[in-house]
């Protein structure tokens, strides 16, 4: 950790940019210190209080917005009126149960659920800068804190979990489309859900937002729906030498896959070229970064 | 005291039981969990008992005869019974107006439990871990 300039929110600021695999030891020192405030990273952000997590959010999950709006179990007005009114004193968890608009149990089920996803999606990725800011609290408030060590466990869990069901990690992120034809199968409706909405163009986090479902949900069915040979991610920027789609699927649930599927991630695979488009991201990314320092 | 604890005191004081959790059967995540568990380690059994409960609700053998895709939001499958020589396991799904994906499981000590008591009583907490 090092000095750095002071916040308008109070308190002080620490920074982590120099470790990228490093924010775990980071975490665990912050839980050791009970350390309160909103750990930042690339794809989300983890709110801790006392050094316990008490929040999580990534653009790549819906938020509790969404997830108790979407089936009708909070009411939209409900939701702003708890946001408004109890939001500057951080409440607004509790502002949902004392208003009678959903049961301790059911905020807490959906709370938390979207916590270790959120925690998922921004803590499983050794990318970018870390960066902690001391005495940040989420409007949501304590509803049901969780320890570092759990968060920890459970995102690497899930990382193992997603490889055990199928190791190409391209339809958690990339848009998806469909890669084989369903005639005669008959999918869970979870699943079936998620293809219904596999159009090309929406991503994971898409499909959840269209679901109202956490995104960790959608990133599972997905794998399975890549596994079955009826799901894959759409060709990058710069595509690789097209992989095989037949009928018969992509290496349906063979345990033969490797990393030579991967595709983009191997060099023996990949044809040597290089666009200018990837020229102009690589840029986009880096001004990204500088201006975050 | 927060519903899922309250919950979770709750079935632990069902005659008999030795451990319960709340678990996500998707990711294999348990949200929370009281008293002892098979191996020593919650967080094993809530993925194994989320794979079992997953294969349960996701397998066509095992819907009822209407199908699973049901507009009322209601469950394919209302609970899971396994026994063994010493003990029961009870699992008990749980319908929320949100999307998820919960159950309840109850681990029983044969001799001092009583499963058909159990099973209502589990019943009875799933719901009100939603509603009240």
């Amino acid at each position: 950790m090092t000095a750095a300039v002071p916040l308008t929110t109070g308190g002080r600021t620490a920074d982590d940019r120099t470790a990228d695999t490093g924010v775990w030891p980071m975490l665990r020192r912050l839980a050791a210190e009970r350390a309160s405030g909103a750990l930042t990273r690339d794809h989300g952000v983890l709110y801790l209080h006392d050094g316990l997590v008490t929040h999580a959010e990534s653009s790549a999950t819906p938020g509790l917005d969404v997830l108790l709006t979407t089936g009708g179990t909070v009411r939209p007005e409900g939701w702003w009126e708890a946001v408004d009114k109890a939001g500057p004193a951080q409440r607004v968890g509790r502002f949902l149960i004392d208003s009678g608009q959903l049961s301790a149990g059911a905020l807490e089920l959906c709370h938390l659920g979207a916590l270790y996803d959120a925690a998922y999606f921004t803590l499983a990725s050794h990318d970018g800068p870390t960066r902690f800011r001391h005495g940040v609290a989420h409007w949501i408030g304590p509803v049901r804190p969780v320890p570092v060590t759990a968060v920890e466990r459970e995102t690497r869990r899930r990382r193992r979990l997603l490889d055990r069901i199928w190791r190409r990690s391209a339809t958690d992120t990339q848009p998806v489309r469909r890669a084989g034809s369903c005639d005669g199968l008959t999918l869970p409706p979870r699943r079936r859900a998620v293809l219904d909405r596999v159009d090309g163009e929406r991503t994971a986090a898409d499909i959840s937002l269209a679901l109202g479902r956490p995104g960790f949900h959608t990133v599972v069915e997905l794998r399975r729906l890549a596994a079955a040979g009826l799901v894959t991610a759409t060709a990058p920027t710069v595509s690789p030498a097209p992989l095989p789609e037949s009928g018969t699927g992509t290496g349906r649930g063979t345990g033969t896959v490797t990393e030579t599927e991967t595709g983009t991630r191997t060099a023996t695979v990949l044809p040597p070229v290089h666009s200018p488009d990837q020229d102009i991201a690589l840029l986009h990314r880096l001004k990204e970064a500088l201006e975050a320092l | 005291m927060s519903g899922i604890d309250a919950c979770l005191l709750e079935a632990i004081r069902v005659p008999g039981a030795r451990g319960a959790s709340v678990v996500d059967w998707t990711s294999g995540l348990p949200l929370g969990t009281i008293g002892d568990s098979p191996d020593g380690d919650h967080e094993a059994t809530a993925a194994e008992t989320a794979e079992f409960a997953r294969l349960a609700a996701e397998h066509k053998a095992f819907a009822p005869s209407g199908g699973t895709d049901r507009e009322d939001g209601e469950l394919p499958v209302h609970d899971l019974i396994l026994t063994n020589s010493d003990s029961y396991h009870l699992m008990r799904f749980v319908r929320t107006t949100f999307d998820s994906s919960v159950f309840l499981h109850l681990w029983l000590d044969r001799t001092e439990g009583n499963l058909a008591l159990a099973r209502i009583r589990l019943g009875e907490m799933a719901e009100r871990l939603v509603i009240e």
